[in-house]
């Protein structure tokens, strides 16, 4: 009997769990109704676009522990692939977001042929390194607009309107990507890929395809990025290295991801929401080297006494008192 | 001709000084296996520094020099025990150090910003100006200088490591921690002193860059390339490995640089590490 009751249980749980998924996005799809200020929708897809890079870093850097600092790259890749499609050839960016995934998903093939067969650490500085070369290339290359940048014009729309479009892209994007995120993690591939960070050694004896797993992932990852890219590059109207290949992005989806807890698909969503809504807070009233600073020094905290996210540090002291 | 061998001197020149920018960070992962992201951030602290003395109080940046080293080792000395010293507790110490140490780059970076706006700049004592002619060919002094200050610096680095008591502990805790720490060896200050004068020597090392590049806080991360090429190529944690590696490094872009724009020296530069990692990631020096 107690069995038809765990059952039971598990079924009211996940359905309550559907339920309260649909209504939150029900609500946030249908909040540009109530005609909002500008400014939280301005707010709100910078949180929805934290929350979708964040979840493409955590597929490789959370479920398999391969830190990679150069998400940045792929990001940017999605940007400029807008921004030249757009200015050159003027192709649409809801079109072309999709080539700018194919892009940088191509990139990672290239990059993590060689730094994915290496220990965690050289794969952490290489994919630093990349976004640092990276950016010193588009602030050289003519093509790509180089110090300069790109400048193209917006949707022939009312502000309010091209917001809306905006945030309901973004919106989308994320709650797609936080899908596929938590699919992964329930599947074999994210059982794979959580074998190789207890111990990747062991996971190739027992026949995991490592290599191919980490490839996977951090293709999918960069793919992911290279799409949200492309629609913020439609975003600002405006693309330059030193704005889209910004270390401090790079910082803030670490930071995002491990606060949260990067080992499931809730704790990167968690730490995206709360920490890009104090993020845009800070820059906007006090000023954005002081949120950097804050963050920098949040990361540290985080890392030395809070390692397996913030969640469960205060989960930890709730048991504990 | 000329034109190809000066590149490619001024190339040796700038070598030697990333080998000093360098010997630090490998002397760190070598010891604590610590990977200190933030390395080339103290580089450009200390050119900061340099800078401004020299504008504020006149003073040349050459005789700044030993006071600047002291003041970097004290700066490294609180990193460590503030961030440094708690990430050697962690699990896994490298990933954890390479984590932390983004973030502290991040704050010093961010606090270089506040205190001396973002603007690139460099440091011109009046003597860097000029140049050196040797039959046709021209070199100027600031490489020259900064070749020079590296050499010391590193050379004074070789002696406390061999033939002084600390710099032995270091190496003894370097080749068996638990050895060294029965022998009476305190793990705790080698570390200590070790992770100051890696910071000292990124110190010394960013003057000699400022009299080259123009310097801002952002840059550090385009001098962490340098850093982790050089420690790459010439083996972890090995000063005279990284000597070499910087001059290698020094010719290669002195070669390419007299044929290729600048910043495909840098691209060429991330693919040879490229290919050294997934060739030979000990390191060509090394062993």
């Amino acid at each position: 009997m107690t069995g038809h009751l765990e059952a039971a249980k598990t079924d009211y749980r996940r359905f309550r769990g559907k339920l309260i998924f649909v209504l939150v996005m029900a609500l946030l799809v249908a909040f540009p109704l109530v005609r909002p200020p500008l400014f939280f929708l301005t707010l709100l897809f910078s949180v929805f676009m934290y929350a979708a890079l964040t979840q493409s870093w955590n597929l490789l850097g959370g479920y398999t522990g391969y830190v990679s600092l150069g998400h940045i790259a792929f990001f940017a890749t999605g940007a400029y692939t807008t921004a030249v499609c757009m200015s050159r050839y003027g192709l649409s960016p809801f079109a072309t977001s999709i080539l700018g995934g194919v892009f940088a998903g191509i990139l990672a093939i290239v990059v993590g042929y060689p730094v994915l067969r290496l220990k965690g650490a050289y794969f952490t500085i290489s994919s630093l390194l990349l976004a640092v070369v990276m950016q010193l290339v588009f602030l050289n290359w003519e093509f790509v607009g180089s110090s300069t940048g790109l400048w193209y014009k917006l949707m022939p729309l009312s502000i309010e309107a091209n917001r809306t479009i905006f945030y309901e892209t973004m919106l989308i994007l994320a709650m797609v990507i936080t899908l596929i995120v938590r699919y992964v993690e329930q599947s074999r591939f994210g059982a794979g890929l959580m074998a190789i960070r207890e111990d990747e050694d062991v996971a190739k004896t027992m026949g995991i395809n490592t290599p191919w797993l980490k490839m996977k992932a951090f293709v999918l990852g960069a793919f992911l990025a290279g799409v949200v890219g492309g629609i913020y590059g439609f975003y600002m109207s405006y693309v330059h290295p030193d704005m889209t290949f910004s270390m401090n992005t790079s910082l803030l989806i670490l930071l995002m991801s491990f606060f949260g807890g990067c080992r499931t698909w809730g704790g990167p969503l968690l730490g995206a929401v709360v920490l890009s809504l104090a993020n845009q807070l800070i820059v906007t009233f006090i000023g954005a080297e002081i949120s950097r600073i804050l963050y920098g020094l949040l990361l540290v905290v985080v890392i030395i006494f809070m390692p397996d996210g913030a969640l469960q540090y205060a989960k930890g002291l709730t048991r504990r008192g | 001709m000329s034109y190809v061998l000066e590149s490619i001197i001024s190339g040796l020149l700038l070598g030697g000084i990333y080998a000093l920018l360098s010997v630090g960070f490998g002397l760190t992962w070598g010891t604590m296996k610590v990977l200190n992201i933030s390395h080339a951030v103290f580089a450009v602290l200390g050119a900061f520094f340099a800078y401004w003395l020299f504008v504020k109080a006149g003073i040349d940046p050459i005789l700044s020099l030993p006071l600047l080293a002291a003041v970097m080792f004290f700066v490294g000395a609180i990193v460590y025990k503030l961030v440094i010293l708690p990430v050697t507790k962690a699990k896994d110490i490298v990933m954890a150090s390479m984590v932390a140490t983004f973030g502290a780059a991040t704050v010093v970076e961010n606090l270089m910003s506040l205190f001396w706006r973002p603007d690139p700049r460099v440091l011109k004592p009046p003597y860097t100006s000029r140049s050196l002619f040797i039959g046709d060919i021209t070199i100027s002094k600031g490489p020259l200088i900064g070749f020079a200050i590296s050499l010391c610096a590193i050379a004074l680095l070789y002696w406390f490591l061999h033939r002084t008591y600390t710099g032995k502990g270091v190496q003894a805790t370097w080749q068996n921690p638990i050895g060294a720490a029965l022998v009476g060896i305190n793990p705790e200050r080698v570390s200590l002193v070790t992770f100051g004068l890696s910071i000292a020597s990124a110190g010394a090392a960013g003057v000699a860059m400022a009299m080259i590049y123009a310097f801002y806080p952002s840059v550090h991360s385009v001098w962490t390339l340098f850093v982790f090429l050089v420690t790459i190529v010439g083996g972890v944690g090995s000063v005279i490995g990284s000597g070499l590696a910087g001059l290698l490094i020094g010719f290669i872009i002195g070669v390419s640089a007299a044929f290729l724009p600048f910043a495909w020296v840098n691209v060429l530069l991330f693919a040879l590490l490229l290919i050294v990692l997934l060739f030979r990631p000990e390191g060509l020096f090394a062993g």
